[in-house]
C-alpha cells in the first residue's frame, strides 16, 4: 500500500546545547501525495539529505511531526517504519550473494522460503536482473548499474510504504546516470511507491520528480512541477537553480518597471513576472532577472543596449553561448546568452552589446546569494 | 493538518543495546578502573600490604632518592629503554628502507623471518643468548679463543650490555615493519614531483621521503620503549645484579609481600611511560599529514649494483644475528648440555618427558589463554563498536581507559589486581584461574579493539542504517550485518591476543599459583635452575604452536604473517 508523506512543522537542530548549533531545518512543512515521485532539490547542505534521513527515522527531529498517511510516525524507530531506502554508496552487502542481499528485508520479516523466493524473483525481473539473479554473484563482482539495480530491488521487495532515494544516481557515470534516472521513474510508476528522490542536480531532478522542492539553508523556498518552477519562480535564489538566470541590478521607478543601474534603460515586466517577496518602495534596490534565451548579443548601439565584453564563446549545438561581461556596477558576474546562431565578426574579446528582449524578464527582490 | 493524527502512542524503545553495553563498561570499571585507583591509593601508603586510607606516606616515593638499588633501578630502566630506541632505529630504519626501496630477493621471506623475534617470547631469546655469550657461551668460548692472545676478552651477556642487546634483537622490527610500510606505500608521485623540480635524490630523502615516514617512525619508537621499559622476561633472566623497574616491582612484591611498595613503583613506571607517550604525541600530532593523492603508482626502486650488495648484506646480517636465538633453542633442546664450542650429550630425553612433567602447564596455558582470548575478542569488539558507532559523550574516555593497558607494564597490571583482589578482599582472586584470565583480558583487550575500531571507522554507516531502514532490529542488524562484516578484524585481533598469551610471563608471574602455573613460567623456572635443555625444549614446542596458529590463518586471510603482527 502506498502512502502521502506529510511534514508538518519539522525542525532539526544539530548539535542543539553545543556552542554552534546548527539548524538544518527549518519549520518544513509540506505534503507528498499518494505514489508520487518526489525530488528534494537543493545545494550541498541545504538540508536535503537531513530531511531525507528524518524521514527515514536514523535523525531524529527536533520538532514537528511526520505523517506516514494519518499516521504519526515521528516517535517509531525506523526499522518499524515499513519503508525502502536505496543509498548514495549502494550499501550492498559484500558478505552475502544477489539472492540474500534482495531477500535481506524479507528475511528480518521471517518470511516462508518459497514467498521469499517469489518475490526476489519478481522484484529482480522488474528491475531487470534476471540473468544475475540466475548466477547470484557477489555484489562486489557487479557493474555500478547492476549494484543500483540490486540496492533497488533490495528496497522494494518488502512493499514499502514510502521509498527513499538518497542521490541514488551520484556514483555513475554521466551516460549511465541519463539512462537509470529514466529507468527509476519506470520502476517507481510500476510499483506505484510514493517516493523521495534527493538530489543536488537540477537537470536530474528536473527530469525524474513528478514534482520538486527546492531548499536552501534549511528552508523550502518552492515546491511544484519542473515546468512552474522554470518558467514561475517565486525568487532570485530558485530561477538561477532551476536553470540559469542573469541578474541586473535595478532601481524601481514604478511597480512595474525598473531602471538598470548607471544606464538609462528601463525594463517594464509583464505583471506575471513580478516576484517581489514583499511591496518595495519606488527607487528601492531590486534585480531585474532574463533567462540565457531572453536576451541578445547585437554589434551596432541602440538605446536600450548595455556595452560588453565577449569573454567566452561556446557553440552547443542547438544553441551558441556568448558569455559576455558588462559593467560590474550592473551584473558582477559574466551574463549568459544564447544565441540561435553563430554571429559574423564577432569573436572572443570583441567588444559588443546586449539587449533583453522585450516582456520577458523578471523582477526580483534584492537576496543574498549562495 | 488533521488532529486526530497525535493519538498515536509512543512506542517502547529498543534497549537491547544497553543492557548489552551495560557489561563491557562493568567489567572495565571493576577490573581496571577499581584496581588502578587501588593501586595508585596503595602508592602512598606505608610499605607492606595493609590497605590503610588515612595514612599518607611518600615512603615508597622517596626511597628513590634514598635506596640506591632504587635509584640504580630507576636509572637502569632509562638508560636501557632509551638506549634500545635508539638502536632499534638505527638497525630498523635502513632495513625497512632497503627492503621497500632496493631492487632484490626474497622480499616477503625478510619481511616474513624479520617477524620472528617479536613472535618468539622474549625471555627465550635472553636465555639462548645465555647459550651463546654467557659465561662459558658458545660464541663468548670462541672469540676469547680468537681474541684472547690479544688481550681482549668478550664481556658476559649478564648485565646492561645483555640487556641492550637482547631487547634491541627482540624488538627491532617493530621499527623495521613499520618504516617498511611507510617507505613502501610512500606516494612515489610526490618524490617524482621533487625530482622534476630539480632536487637530488638525497635531497628528496631529507625533505620529501623522510618527514613523511616521521610519523609511522614516531609509533615504532613508542611500541619500542614501551616494550622496553615494561619488561620483565630479559632483565629477569640476563640482568645479574641490574635491576630495572619491572624486576624491582617483581622483587618488591616475591620477596617482601610488600604490595605498597610495589604500587609505588608502578606509578613511577607508569609515569615515565605517560609521559614518553605525551611527548611522542606532541611530536608526532606536529608532523602528521593527510596523504593527498588521487592515484599510486610503483615506488621506483634502487638499481645500482653496489647499493644492492650492501643492502643484501646488512639485511642477511641483521636477520641472521636476531635469529641465532632460534636456531640455538632448536639445537639446544636435542642436548644436555651446551658449553664451549660444542653442545654435548644429544638425547631426547627434554622431549620425551614433557608430557610427564609439563602436562598440567600446558593445559593451563591453552586454557587460561583461550578463555581470555575469547572474552577479550567479545569485549574489545563490543567496546569499539560503542566507541565507533554509538559515539556516546565520553568516548574519549573509554578509548583511552582501554587503551591505556596497551602501555601499562604486564608487572603493573598484576601489582593493581593483587592490591585490589588479593587476601581479604572484597573480591579474592588471588591464585586463582579468574585473576590470570582477567589481567590476560585486561592486558590484551586493547589488540581487538583497536583492530576492529579500525574496521569499523572504514565500514560506510549505510551498511548499517540499510539493515535498519529494511526492518532489522539493533540486534538483528549487529548480528546479521555488523558481526559478519567486522569478523576479519576480530580474527586478527584475537590471533594476536593468543599466541602472545601462549607466552606471557610478565603478567602471570605475580599472579600464578602452583594450581595455575603455565608453561613460560616453568621455562623460566627451568633457566634459573640452569636447565637448559628442558627450558629449549619446551620453548620449541610453545613457538612451533605459536608458528602453526599464525600460519595457519594467514594462509585462510590470505595474508602475510608480518601483516597480523604489524600493529603491536
Amino acid at each position: 500500500m502506498s502512502l502521502s508523506l506529510t511534514y508538518h512543522q519539522v525542525n532539526k537542530v544539530f548539535d542543539q546545547h553545543a556552542k554552534n548549533p546548527v539548524h538544518a531545518l527549518k519549520d518544513v512543512s509540506f505534503t507528498i501525495e499518494e505514489g508520487e515521485l518526489f525530488c528534494l532539490l537543493g545545494p550541498s547542505g541545504c538540508g536535503k539529505t537531513t530531511l531525507l534521513r528524518s524521514t527515514a527515522g536514523l535523525e531524529t527531529i527536533t520538532s514537528g511531526q511526520i505523517l506516514y498517511g494519518e499516521r504519526d510516525i515521528t516517535a517509531i524507530p525506523p526499522f518499524r517504519r515499513n519503508i525502502g531506502m536505496v543509498f548514495q554508496s549502494f550499501a550492498l552487502y559484500p558478505h552475502m550473494n544477489i539472492f540474500e542481499n534482495v531477500a535481506y528485508g524479507l528475511r528480518v520479516r521471517k518470511t516462508p522460503e518459497e514467498i521469499v523466493k517469489k518475490k526476489v524473483t519478481e522484484v529482480m525481473e522488474l528491475v531487470g536482473l534476471t540473468e544475475e539473479l540466475k548466477r547470484n554473484p557477489s555484489p562486489t563482482g557487479l557493474s555500478g548499474g547492476q549494484q543500483q539495480r540490486v540496492a533497488i530491488a533490495r528496497a522494494l521487495v518488502y512493499d514499502p510504504d514510502i521509498l527513499l532515494l538518497d542521490e541514488p544516481l551520484a556514483n555513475l557515470d554521466a551516460k549511465l546516470r541519463r539512462y537509470m534516472r529514466a529507468e527509476i521513474r519506470r520502476i517507481q510508476k510500476a510499483t506505484g511507491i510514493t517516493t523521495i528522490f534527493v538530489t543536488h542536480d537540477q537537470e536530474e531532478a528536473m527530469a525524474i520528480g513528478d514534482r520538486l522542492a527546492v531548499l536552501r539553508r534549511g528552508v523550502v523556498e518552492q515546491i511544484g512541477t519542473s515546468n512552474e518552477l522554470y518558467t514561475a519562480p517565486n525568487g532570485a535564489f530558485v530561477s538561477n537553480f532551476i536553470g540559469k538566470m542573469n541578474f541586473f541590478n535595478a532601481t524601481l521607478k514604478s511597480p512595474t518597471a525598473a531602471q538598470i543601474d548607471t544606464t538609462p534603460i528601463t525594463i517594464t515586466a509583464n505583471e506575471k513576472k513580478i516576484r517581489f517577496a514583499s511591496t518595495p518602495k519606488t527607487n528601492s534596490s531590486v534585480l531585474i532577472g532574463a533567462r540565457p534565451e531572453q536576451m541578445e548579443v547585437v554589434t551596432q548601439k541602440d538605446s536600450d543596449a548595455i556595452a560588453g565584453k565577449v569573454q567566452i564563446i561556446q557553440h552547443l549545438g542547438q544553441v551558441v553561448r556568448y558569455e559576455v561581461a558588462i559593467d560590474s556596477k550592473i551584473s558582477p558576474t559574466t551574463l549568459e546568452i544564447d544565441m540561435p546562431l553563430m554571429l559574423d565578426g564577432v569573436h572572443e574579446q570583441d567588444d559588443v552589446f546586449v539587449k533583453v528582449k522585450e516582456g520577458l524578464p523578471f523582477l526580483f527582490s534584492v537576496e543574498e546569494q549562495n | 493538518m488533521k488532529e486526530a493524527t497525535l493519538l498515536v502512542k509512543k512506542e517502547k524503545r529498543d534497549i537491547t543495546p544497553y543492557l548489552v553495553f551495560a557489561i563491557p563498561l562493568a567489567f572495565m570499571a571493576i577490573f581496571l578502573i577499581y584496581p588502578m585507583f587501588i593501586t595508585l591509593a596503595r602508592a602512598f601508603m606505608p610499605a607492606g600490604n595493609k590497605l590503610t586510607f588515612g595514612t599518607f606516606s611518600l615512603s615508597g616515593f622517596t626511597k628513590f632518592g634514598e635506596s640506591m638499588m632504587y635509584r640504580k633501578a630507576l636509572v637502569n630502566s632509562f638508560i636501557v629503554s632509551l638506549a634500545v630506541t635508539a638502536f632499534c632505529i638505527i638497525i630498523g630504519v635502513p632495513m625497512g628502507y632497503f627492503v621497500a626501496r632496493v631492487k632484490m630477493p626474497g622480499k616477503n621471506l625478510m619481511l616474513s623471518l624479520g617477524i620472528l623475534p617479536i613472535i618468539m617470547p622474549s625471555f627465550v631469546g635472553a636465555f639462548t643468548w645465555v647459550i651463546l655469550l654467557g659465561r662459558q657461551g658458545v660464541v663468548r668460548h670462541f672469540l676469547n679463543i680468537v681474541l684472547g692472545p690479544l688481550g681482549i676478552e668478550v664481556p658476559t651477556i649478564y648485565g646492561m650490555f645483555g640487556m641492550i642487546l637482547c631487547m634491541t634483537l627482540t624488538y627491532y622490527p617493530f621499527v623495521f615493519q613499520l618504516s617498511y610500510g611507510a617507505f613502501a606505500s610512500a606516494n612515489s608521485l610526490l618524490e617524482e614531483a621533487g625530482m622534476l623540480m630539480g632536487a637530488s635524490r638525497w635531497y628528496i630523502f631529507r625533505t620529501i621521503t623522510f618527514p613523511l615516514i616521521l610519523p609511522s617512525l614516531g609509533a615504532g619508537a613508542l611500541l619500542v620503549f614501551v616494550r622496553a621499559i615494561g619488561n620483565f622476561g630479559i632483565p629477569a633472566i640476563i640482568g645479574g645484579d641490574k635491576y630495572v623497574l619491572p624486576t624491582l616491582i617483581y622483587f618488591r612484591v616475591n620477596g617482601f609481600w610488600d604490595l605498597n611498595g610495589a604500587a609505588s613503583i608502578a606509578v613511577i613506571n607508569v609515569a615515565i611511560t605517560a609521559l614518553v607517550l605525551y611527548l611522542q604525541k606532541r611530536v608526532i600530532n606536529r608532523h602528521e599529514y593527510e596523504t593527498i593523492s588521487a592515484t599510486h603508482s610503483e615506488i621506483k626502486q634502487h638499481e645500482g649494483l653496489a647499493i644492492r650488495i650492501i643492502a643484501i648484506v646488512y639485511c642477511l646480517l641483521v636477520l641472521i644475528i636476531s635469529l641465532l636465538p632460534q636456531l640455538t633453542i632448536i639445537v639446544m633442546s636435542f642436548y644436555e648440555k651446551w658449553t664451549g664450542l660444542f653442545p654435548q650429550g644429544f638425547t631426547l630425553r627434554n622431549y620425551i618427558r614433557i608430557p610427564t612433567y609439563s602436562h598440567k602447564e600446558l593445559f593451563n596455558t591453552f586454557y587460561l589463554s583461550i578463555v581470555a582470548t575469547l572474552l577479550a575478542a567479545v569485549l574489545g569488539s563490543l567496546v569499539a563498536y560503542i566507541t565507533e558507532r554509538k559515539k556516546p559523550k565520553g568516548a574519549a574516555l573509554l578509548d583511552l581507559s582501554i587503551m591505556a593497558p596497551f602501555i601499562l607494564p604486564g608487572t603493573v597490571v598484576s601489582v593493581s589486581l593483587l592490591s585490589a583482589f588479593s587476601g581479604a578482599s572484597v573480591i579474592a582472586l588471588g591464585g586463582t584461574y579468574t585473576i590470570i584470565i582477567i589481567s590476560y583480558m585486561i592486558r590484551r583487550t586493547p589488540y581487538v579493539y583497536r583492530s576492529v575500531a579500525a574496521s569499523l571507522s572504514q565500514l560506510n554507516p549505510s551498511l548499517e542504517e540499510a539493515s535498519t531502514i529494511a526492518g532489522a532490529s539493533w540486534f538483528y542488524t549487529f548480528r546479521r550485518v555488523s558481526v559478519p562484516l567486522i569478523m576479519p578484524a576480530i580474527i586478527g585481533g584475537s590471533i594476536l591476543t593468543l599466541t602472545t598469551l601462549l607466552q606471557e610471563l610478565s603478567t602471570t608471574i605475580l599472579l600464578y599459583s602452583p594450581k595455575t602455573r603455565t608453561v613460560p613460567i616453568q621455562i623460566y623456572g627451568a633457566v634459573a635452575d640452569g636447565k637448559l635443555g628442558e627450558a629449549s625444549a619446551l620453548s620449541v614446542v610453545l613457538l612451533i604452536v605459536v608458528f602453526i596458529i599464525v600460519y595457519a590463518m594467514n594462509r585462510k586471510q590470505g595474508k602475510s604473517i608480518a601483516s597480523s603482527f604489524k600493529m603491536g
